[in-house]
């Protein structure tokens, strides 16, 4: 087999010039050794460094001897089998494998590699010895965080407000919608459109404007007509101001104390005499006594509360007649029903919502005991209560029957209202329908006096005989104010876990209905104390009172 | 005493992030909104602006270090106030939010910057302990030193291996060609030259070639080109071979220790930059989240 080495000669910069050698053998040594085909006198190449074999088809198979390796292309190698093209370098040297040619079966290109080429290629095998030299960079992950997180958390959400139902498609996407802005859990009662954050910022960069609220709320009285009292943070409140959104499902009502009292400390300087309410600023040590309504009635007749201030002792005027001690014994009372031992709760019984008592109703309380009857002889029959009128009308009526009857077994009575009147018997005479008329209107009178005047009316009620030329007798009104603190949110429910008499006192020794058993304040400071109390129930101001409570004004009319 | 980072112009900026903080509980703590504390209160607002000027003036620090010329204050100076007022916004923006976090934007800025703050630690924890151990490293020469006595050292081993023996001399070669200091990112943390990839290939290769040849499979440590001459030592070498072995064993064992420092060099280094590859990219990311959390709050007002 025959090799054709050709070494490159360089004489000065650009001329080059070819030696051809030929040697003869299968395999192309290459080494610092003398007998090497290939004689490399550089420290870098063993003695015998490595071997090529020309394998046909234009191959050669590259190996090298010892085991630091070859640098075959670039790379470290052992056994390669290469093409013509292959460069091996090895020190200073580079032997390029050509194809055959002429009457050579192999050929190799001998070159040597000048210094600074020698530098250039060290530097370029060199692995980097800082980060900045790796792929990793800090500029375009700076580049992308700012550019994605821009979009995705500011841009996107921002153009759901212009593009109408790009929202309602974010939302069904994993990409992040208005939903990404909300800063807290939306109020309870606004979940059901919590997904249109329009529906309450209607414009941009403006606070929500009232109007989104009274949009819903319509019927929303306002506190007071800002221009009649002329206190600035009235006209400027928004809804927002005391109603804050996006703080978790627990509500929006603010409790805050000084919502209220930052006005009500000094009303009546703040509008210049305009309010003539007092100044109250703290429940525990700026409140005045309550004001309680007592019942009333005007000259002609009409129910007018008188409001004053609560005060110990204090009478009230219901017109009723009761002892509560009476009712309330402790080893009960005879009923016809059996010995029974009243409670507060036989009479005073709360409405639906538990908050104030309902009205005494003297067909279900008083009645089992306090019967409307009138005659021995028929004593299932009653008069109707309440109705003075129709008390005469079924008297009138019962006793004319029975006089007509006849059969009424009365010895006071004539004999024809005594006679029972047989079936077939004639008809009563004109003379005898007369007299036994009048014998009922009588009775019936006597049975009116000795019901007002003797065992029922009067029991609980200021009676007057009827006057000159009248048949109606006159039971004085009775009525109690209904709601006795007209201006507090009272809920006796909530304090269902006291017993009545806790905030009632003397109510199961008071003897005369007359006696205020409601309490005043310092009873309720036994438990409540104003917004900073210690040791009490922190009661602010709403705790009581309501603030949208205008008579005239809505806000929605307002606006 | 040593003027660090930390205690810079006598802890100025330490003592400004305390009152900072101290004013901030207290007021937090004296203020009652009369709903739960958050960013949409005086208070909030508040702190929400003087945490995100503090952002804004940490961010600057990373233009102030480029900026050679100019003499507003030290970069000492201002590397102590990034790390005491970055420091100090864990708190603000803690009192700021009221501690009300939930999934959205503004919980996301909170936690990209906490991040951002936490790797800044990291920062100051190599910046504390690396230089010094880099010094030691390094024993006083500098890294291109220390390559350049390894270069010398490779021509030096391959001539006197030359003149005891071809293997050695092989051996030698293969030492040169392994040790490649540097590498990739994991490379460069891990402290490794990539020899061991290299090594591994080689016995490989040596296996094969010694099973082709019939021979049995010589056992190769890894990499230990020392062990492989004193097998040769103890073998057939003459006193002159030895004396020869013995001094070329002497440089290769210098040798070797250089190259573990270069590596070593390197690693310290990589540790005390990797972590800003973390700290700028997300601070950026957090300017952004921080822009889209001031306008979407106003947004929607």
């Amino acid at each position: 087999m025959r090799w054709l080495i050709r070494r490159v000669l360089k004489k000065g910069k650009s001329s080059i010039s070819y030696e051809d050698d030929t040697h003869y053998g299968e395999i192309l040594t290459i080494g610092r050794a003398s007998d090497q085909a290939i004689f490399l006198p550089d420290l870098r190449a063993a003695l015998n460094h490595a071997s090529v074999t020309a394998i046909g088809n234009g191959k050669y198979r590259v190996e090298s001897l010892i085991i630091a390796g070859i640098r075959v292309n670039g790379e470290i190698t052992y056994s390669i089998t290469v093409g013509a093209g292959a460069v091996i370098e090895l020190g200073s040297t580079r032997l390029t494998l050509l194809d055959a040619r002429g009457d050579y079966d192999a050929a190799v290109e001998v070159s040597s590699i000048d210094k600074s080429e020698q530098a250039a290629m060290l530097s370029k095998r060199k692995k980097p010895t800082s980060l900045s030299e790796t792929w990793i960079s800090k500029r375009w992950p700076s580049w992308l965080g700012f550019i994605v997180v821009l979009t995705l958390g500011l841009l996107l959400p921002a153009a759901t407000h212009v593009v109408p139902g790009l929202n309602t498609v974010l939302r069904y996407s994993p990409l992040p919608s208005t939903a990404f802005w909300n800063p807290g859990e939306i109020d309870a009662a606004h979940q059901f459109f919590a997904t249109d954050c329009t529906r309450c910022h209607q414009h941009a960069f403006l606070m929500v404007r009232d109007t989104a609220c009274t949009s819903c709320h319509v019927k929303t009285k306002a506190h007071a007509d800002p221009a009649k009292f002329n206190i600035p943070a009235l006209g400027d409140a928004r809804c927002g101001t005391c109603h804050q959104d996006h703080n978790g499902q627990r509500g929006m009502i603010s409790k805050d104390q000084r919502l209220c009292a930052d006005c009500h400390a000094d009303l009546k300087d703040r509008t210049k005499g305009a309010s003539q309410i007092a100044d109250i600023a703290d429940f525990g040590d700026a409140h005045p006594q309550f004001h309680v309504n007592l019942p009333g009635w005007t000259a002609a007749g009409e129910f007018m509360p008188k409001s004053m201030p609560w005060a110990s002792g204090l009478k009230e005027n219901s017109g009723l007649k009761f002892n509560h001690e009476k009712h309330l014994k402790t080893d009960g009372l005879n009923t016809p029903n059996g010995r029974k031992v009243l409670t507060c709760e036989n009479c005073h019984q709360t409405d639906a919502a538990g908050a104030a008592m309902k009205p005494i109703a003297f067909e279900t309380m008083c009645h089992e005991c306090h019967q409307l009857g009138f005659d021995t002889l028929a004593p299932d029959r009653e008069v109707p209560h309440a109705n003075v009128e129709a008390v005469t009308y079924t008297l009138d009526e019962f006793y004319a029957r029975r006089g007509l009857e006849g059969g009424y077994a009365d010895a006071r009575a004539p004999t024809i209202v005594q006679e029972r009147r047989r079936p077939g018997s004639p008809p009563l005479s004109r003379q005898e329908q007369v007299e036994a008329l009048a014998w009922a209107r009588d009775r019936a009178r006597e049975a009116a006096r000795t019901l007002f005047t003797g065992k029922a009316c009067v029991t609980c009620h200021s009676i007057s005989p009827p006057a000159a030329g009248e048949s109606t007798w006159r039971v004085a009104p009775v009525r109690v104010s209904g709601i006795w603190y007209v201006d507090a949110n009272f809920v006796h429910a909530k304090h269902a876990t006291k017993a009545c008499v806790d905030c009632h006192e003397g109510a199961l020794t008071s003897q005369a209905s007359n006696d205020l058993l409601i309490p005043g304040i310092d009873n309720c400071r036994e438990c409540h104390g104003g917004a900073h109390a210690s040791g009490k129930v922190a009661s602010t101001c709403i705790a009581c009172h309501a603030y949208h409570r205008s008579p005239l004004l809505t806000l929605d009319k307002q606006q | 005493m040593h003027d660090s980072i930390l205690t810079h112009a006598k802890s100025r900026y330490l003592w400004i992030s305390i009152g900072l903080s101290v004013v901030s509980i207290a007021l937090y703590l004296w203020h009652d909104p009369g709903v739960a504390p958050n960013g949409g209160t005086w208070l909030g607002y508040t702190l929400g602006t003087i945490a995100a000027l503090i952002i804004v003036l940490l961010l600057l620090f990373g233009i102030r270090k480029r900026s050679y010329s100019t003499t507003l204050g030290s970069t000492r100076g201002w590397l102590s106030a990034h790390i005491y007022l970055g420091t100090t916004l864990i708190l603000l923006v803690l009192l700021h939010c009221g501690f009300q976090f939930g999934w959205n934007l503004h919980t996301f800025a909170l936690v990209l910057m906490l991040i951002v703050i936490f790797s800044g630690f990291f920062g100051v924890y190599a910046y504390l302990r690396y230089p010094t151990l880099m010094t030691r490293n390094r024993e006083s020469a500098t890294r291109d030193a220390m390559l350049e006595e390894i270069q010398e050292i490779d021509q030096n081993a391959l001539a006197l291996a030359d003149g005891i023996a071809p293997e050695i001399h092989a051996v030698v070669l293969r030492s040169i060609e392994n040790t490649k200091l540097g590498g990739g990112v994991w490379t460069q943390l891990r402290a490794r030259d990539g020899s061991d990839i290299a090594i591994a290939r080689i016995r490989a290769a040596i296996e094969k070639r010694e099973t082709q040849l019939g021979a049995a499979p010589a056992p190769m440590q890894a990499g230990q080109t020392i062990i492989a001459m004193v097998d040769f030592l103890a073998g057939r070498a003459d006193d002159k071979q030895s004396e020869a072995l013995r001094k070329l064993i002497d440089i290769l064992s210098r040798k070797r220790s250089l190259a573990t420092r270069v590596a070593r060099d390197i690693q310290y280094q990589a540790i005390m930059e990797i972590w800003l590859y973390f700290h700028v990219p997300l601070s950026i990311a957090l300017l952004a989240a921080l822009i889209g959390h001031i306008i979407s709050v106003f947004f929607y007002w």
